[in-house]
């Protein structure tokens, strides 16, 4: 059985993300083993068989019962969260949730959607389109992002959502300045130099979508799978 | 308690294993709200049976291999 699941994470680490020749699928993200899903396995392991015994005899030694019932499991969760919140920054981690999907799916069809233009074009990582625009700017923008993802998952697992899906609060546009603020083509244009429209975007009463640019995201795929 | 701690805990390890061989958003859920309860709830199960065997007091008469 072990054999198996370490066959089976091999396999998708060494796999072209979407099937691409190599050359296309360059860089990969992982090369060889990916440790960060092996080691919470290594972890449970050990304790599966102690709490196993622990069920059919009915008594542990100490020191036994606190390794397996405390110090591996809390190491396997330890070394799980830690890869749940590096895997929940790859795209294929927002498109498995079912709302999420339909725009998943909406950035590799031919469209008029910022997201899609970007994605398209290579303009952002497509291991992590989602989390770089949705970020935010820095480490605060990284916490904002996993904290936004803990309400997207009590949303989900209470189904408390609603569609059209909206952006909660106004978007953070440093993740667009971050790439677009000293690029000499967004400089050049009339409107980013315009004063009173910096004010505004800076006081984020103004968003690069809606006025300016094309809305991030089709309207089709903010209401959710087609059932 | 030994085997209600035991059986809490393997359940959450079980969760454990489903993400890290699919680290999906659903399997993500499945480890926050029912692993991570899970596993909390076996150590506490645990923590409670020592303490009432009294591992947790300073009495230097308690037996310590009276699990």
């Amino acid at each position: 059985m072990i054999a198996v699941v370490l066959a089976t994470i091999a396999r998708d680490a060494w796999a072209a993300a979407d099937g691409a020749t190599p050359l296309f699928s360059w860089p990969t993200e992982h090369r060889g083993l990916d440790w960060l899903q092996i080691l919470p396995i290594v972890a449970a392991i050990p304790a599966a068989a102690i709490l196993l015994v622990g069920i059919v005899r009915g008594r542990l030694l100490p020191a036994v019962a606190i390794a397996g019932i405390v110090f591996l499991p809390v190491a396997a969760y330890a070394l799980g969260m830690l890869l749940i919140m590096e895997d929940s920054k790859t795209v294929s981690f927002c498109g498995s949730c079912h709302v999420m999907t339909p725009i998943v799916a909406s950035l590799q069809k031919e469209g008029d959607s910022l997201a899609a233009t970007h994605f398209q074009r290579g303009l952002v990582s497509h291991e992590q389109a989602c989390f770089t625009c949705h970020s935010g700017y820095g480490i605060w923008g990284t916490l904002d992002a996993k904290l936004a993802g803990v309400r997207h998952m009590l949303k989900t697992a209470t189904r408390s959502y609603t569609f059209p899906i909206e952006h909660h609060g106004p978007f953070d546009i440093d993740s667009c300045l971050n790439c677009h603020a000293r690029a000499a083509t967004f400089r050049a244009v009339d409107a980013h130099q315009d004063p009173d429209t910096q004010q505004a975007l800076f006081k984020r009463e103004m968003s690069c979508t809606g006025v300016c640019h094309v809305a991030a995201h089709p309207d089709e795929a903010l209401n959710g799978p087609a059932s | 308690m030994i085997r209600l701690a035991c059986l809490l805990a393997l359940v959450a390890l079980v969760i454990a294993v489903i993400v890290a061989i699919r680290p999906t958003g659903p399997n993500a859920i499945l480890f926050s709200f029912v692993g991570v309860p899970a596993l909390g709830a076996g150590v506490l199960v645990y923590g409670i049976k020592r303490w009432r065997e009294g591992a947790l007091s300073s009495d230097p008469a308690w037996n310590r291999d009276s699990t």
